[in-house]
């Protein structure tokens, strides 16, 4: 394979023009934006255009009485936060392998992180979209209002489809104050102190447990919810800053199992013995660092679907890759799926064979 | 117009003879949803199955006649109504819940059902036509929408295949099926079964009640409210004609001397509703908010609701006739929106009410006129028309929770370019390459240039919902 051309088009525009360039030659393109998942998905069959969205950077624009921002997607998360920041306000996205996303990869992969506890994803708060379509277009849909019914759902269309259907270049999202009161506590109680905490009236609004039984959990709200809950819990206090540094886990093999919550459970306990992974049990989502072989993955993978969950490959050397497959067996919707890749890339160019359409 | 006697005839064999209804009298009560046109359909079948379903899409695809799939027929946008004739396709007989799991906090149910979010028709829609026009509702500010809840759903297609998409996993692999189906009006699909997500029962509720002198100053405490990093759980406001008449109705000790009202809830365990009730009652006091009063009992909070759920059937007091639309503006644009709907209210010479999901964003202006005065027709459609108008240009939507339907299809260009509406047409065409599921919705079609009320119109005595 040669070495694919970069391109680092400065505006919606020209991306879309570059795009439509690339389509128009059947040239294969690969969207990046931070780069942070690119081990994500099957190996392309081929990659002929890199193109890049970092130089989509700009806030578009952030309405502070109205809660909405709007941005373009090669922007950082952490930028993006930071501009919030200075109006008391956040949008409640923690992803793993931070920092450096861009929000353009958040949408298109779909990564969450522990705060989808309380918030839900980007999926519940996404409320615009604009799009690059291998035909050159420049297709918006919702808009900068926080409640929209005007049409199709398109943001949907687009939230984690990896690409598949067209380049991400800008969105709208409403955001959240931040929260009044915001405490972590741990303990190294395991599943049991986990579901005591879930079961309690105040919702957590992250819950993390951890292979070697060490729990997290972060209460936000109002402080005298707060504090009662975590002087029921009377768990330890710990620093908040654990949060970002459990942001920053990114194991170089490394697998996504989510599940009905109420599996989730007995599905990391049926992991290999001894291997590491970290789990949200109240959103029913477990990350898994895979140090044993292919056919535990598999072996895992089977366990997974049979619970009626999925498991997903986030990164790993290639032939390991290969061998297990990002993705697992198609759902059996694929052929409608497939429809709706061909009426927007009908000549597949968009990450080809990377994604399951 | 009838349809042909073999076409019956398959649907009869499909459903039984009883579930087809096709005399010219029983089809009238299925001429009209909750909007203002209506039209008959050629002939309404009650499906009791998933099974009946499918096979009604494939008898009406054989011969190419539209289907409008139709729970309650509360809807607001017409998007229940038959307006190129062919089947309705009635799923209310399709209502019992499945199952529900109280550990996973889910339950599937089957389209005829009520549940969580809370549109103010809630006493009679279904959860089918919820997910087909993905509803709002009071609670919804804080709570979300319809999308928010479903987790999955069995949908039939245009062909009478039968798919499940999504389901119990907060991941899936591939596109996200459900989320594009939810909300697209039963252009895409019919629905049949429904995977919902259950909330917890919020121990503790403070419902507050507040007056203003204007809607202005009433505005301005929502965006204080919101601005303080509060999000209640619902934050309604409804201006003094309403209040008017909603007190004349239910008594419910709304203060008549207001310009504007705002009800504000909050929920949760008793330590926050307090401390978040006593934060707002403070911010509303800063704001020219008086007469704060707190529901005491479950009965008085019932009743400080039933006054705002019921707000449209008051209205009759004034007028007997209501046009209602469902714009939404940024919420710091609610004052310039609300002036610019006064003022179009005076041109008219039409009064005009305000009851609406303030901390959305998301207004409900209601034209009363009388029905009998023929020449106000044209004047309420103008108006409507003129408020939506300043609704996009405030940088707002056509719809907040209704749906575009057949009322607002002609304002779509409004609000999306050319492009934007060929992406959405893509999907429609997977779908329903042949066009004939729920015809004549959503899409601007250009032999309708404009809404017509054709003297269609919510009679505002009979309603008890928007």
């Amino acid at each position: 394979m040669n070495a694919p051309a970069i391109e680092k088009p400065a505006s919606a525009e020209a991306l879309a023009k570059a795009l439509h360039e690339a389509a128009s030659h059947r040239l294969a393109v690969i969207p990046v934006g931070g780069g942070k998942a690119r081990g994500m998905g099957d190996i392309p069959k081929s990659c002929d255009v890199e193109l890049h969205t970092t130089r989509l950077d700009r806030v578009i624009e952030h309405s502070q009485a109205d809660m909405v921002v709007s941005v373009e997607a090669g922007i950082t998360l952490e930028a993006l936060q930071a501009e919030l920041g200075k109006a008391g306000q956040f949008l409640p996205l923690d992803p793993f392998n931070s920092p450096g996303h861009t929000i353009g990869g958040l949408l298109a992969t779909g990564w969450t992180g522990p705060l989808r506890l309380r918030f839900g994803s980007p999926r519940d708060f996404l409320i615009g979209v604009r799009v690059a379509l291998p035909d050159g277009k420049l297709a918006t849909g919702g808009g900068r209002v926080v409640k929209n019914v005007s049409g199709y759902d398109m943001m949907k269309l687009h939230y984690g489809a990896l690409g598949s259907l067209g380049v991400i270049v800008a969105a709208s999202f409403k955001v959240f104050p931040k929260p009044l009161h915001d405490v972590t506590v741990t303990s190294e109680g395991g599943w049991d102190d986990a579901d005591r905490a879930l079961a309690m009236p105040v919702a957590p609004s992250a819950l993390e447990i951890f292979s070697d039984g060490r729990i997290l959990a972060r209460y936000t709200g109002s402080r005298d919810a707060v504090d009662r809950v975590v002087g029921d819990l009377d768990w330890t206090i710990e620093e908040p800053s654990i949060w970002e540094r459990h942001s920053r886990r990114a194991p170089a093999r490394w697998a996504r199992i989510a599940a009905p919550r109420s599996v989730l459970r007995r599905l990391v306990e049926a992991l290999p013995r001894g291997a590491g992974w970290w789990a949200s049990p109240g959103t029913g989502v477990a990350h898994w660092a895979i140090a044993s072989d292919a056919p535990s993955v598999l072996d895992m993978r089977a366990r997974t679907a049979s619970a009626g969950g999925t498991l997903v490959m986030l990164d790993a050397p290639y032939d390991f890759m290969r061998e297990v497959g990002a993705w697992g067996t198609p759902p059996k919707t694929i052929e409608i799926m497939r429809r709706l890749k061909a009426a927007f890339d009908p000549d597949g160019v968009l990450n080809p064979g990377r994604f399951v359409v | 117009m009838a349809l042909p006697k073999q076409v019956a005839d398959e649907l009869r064999r499909v459903v039984g003879r009883e579930s087809v209804i096709d005399s010219a009298n029983d089809l009238r009560i299925f001429e009209r949803d909750g909007s203002i046109e209506g039209a008959m359909p050629d002939a309404v079948v009650l499906a009791s199955t998933t099974e009946d379903v499918a096979g009604v899409m494939k008898v009406a695809a054989n011969h190419r006649i539209p289907v409008v799939p139709r729970g309650a027929g509360t809807g607001l946008s017409g998007g229940a109504v038959t307006i190129r004739g062919g089947i309705a396709l009635q799923v209310t007989r399709m209502r019992r819940i499945l199952e529900i799991d109280p550990v996973a906090q889910t339950a599937l149910v089957e389209p005829g059902l009520f549940y969580a979010p809370d549109p103010s028709s809630q006493k009679a829609c279904t959860i089918g036509g919820n997910a087909a026009e993905n509803s709002g509702g009071p609670h919804c500010l804080y709570y979300g929408v319809t999308t928010n809840h479903v987790l999955g759903m069995e949908v039939v297609l245009a062909d009478g295949s039968v798919h499940w998409v999504n389901g119990d996993t907060p991941d899936r692999i591939g596109l996200d099926l459900c989320g594009i189906l939810v909300g697209s009006e039963g252009t895409l699909c019919a629905i049949t079964k429904i995977k919902v997500k259950l909330l917890r029962v919020p121990p503790s509720i403070a419902t507050l009640l507040a007056a203003f002198p204007s809607i202005e100053t009433a505005s301005q405490a929502v965006s204080a409210v919101i601005g303080h990093g509060i999000v209640p759980a619902a934050l309604e406001m409804m201006d003094s004609v309403t209040v008017g008449a909603v007190e004349a109705h239910y008594h419910a000790g709304y203060p008549t001397d207001a310009g504007a009202v705002l009800l504000v809830e909050v929920d949760g365990i008793a330590e926050s509703t307090r401390e978040l009730t006593a934060a707002i009652s403070k911010i509303l006091g800063e704001n020219r908010g008086y007469g704060l009063r707190e529901a005491q009992t479950p009965a008085e909070r019932e009743l400080l609701w039933a006054g705002r759920k019921g707000a449209i059937g008051a209205l009759g007091r004034i007028k007997p006739n209501y046009y209602l639309h469902d714009g939404v503006v940024p919420r710091s644009r609610l004052p310039q929106v609300l002036s610019a709907v006064g003022e179009i209210g005076e041109h008219y010479k039409l009064p005009v009410a305000n009851v609406f999901h303030a901390g959305d964003g998301n207004l409900h202006p209601n034209i009363l006129f009388d029905l009998r005065d023929r020449e106000v027709l044209h004047q309420v459609e103008s108006a409507g028309e003129e408020m939506l108008r300043a609704v996009v240009e405030l940088g707002g939507a056509l719809s907040g929770e209704h749906g575009i339907g057949l009322e607002k299809a002609a304002y779509m260009p409004w609000i999306y370019s050319d492009d934007d509406l060929d992406a959405m047409h893509r999907v429609k065409d997977v779908f329903d390459a042949g066009g004939t599921l729920n015809p004549g919705k959503i899409f601007p079609d250009p032999s309708r240039k404009a809404v017509h009320l054709a003297g269609r119109t919510g009679r505002a005595i009979e309603a008890k919902w928007w």
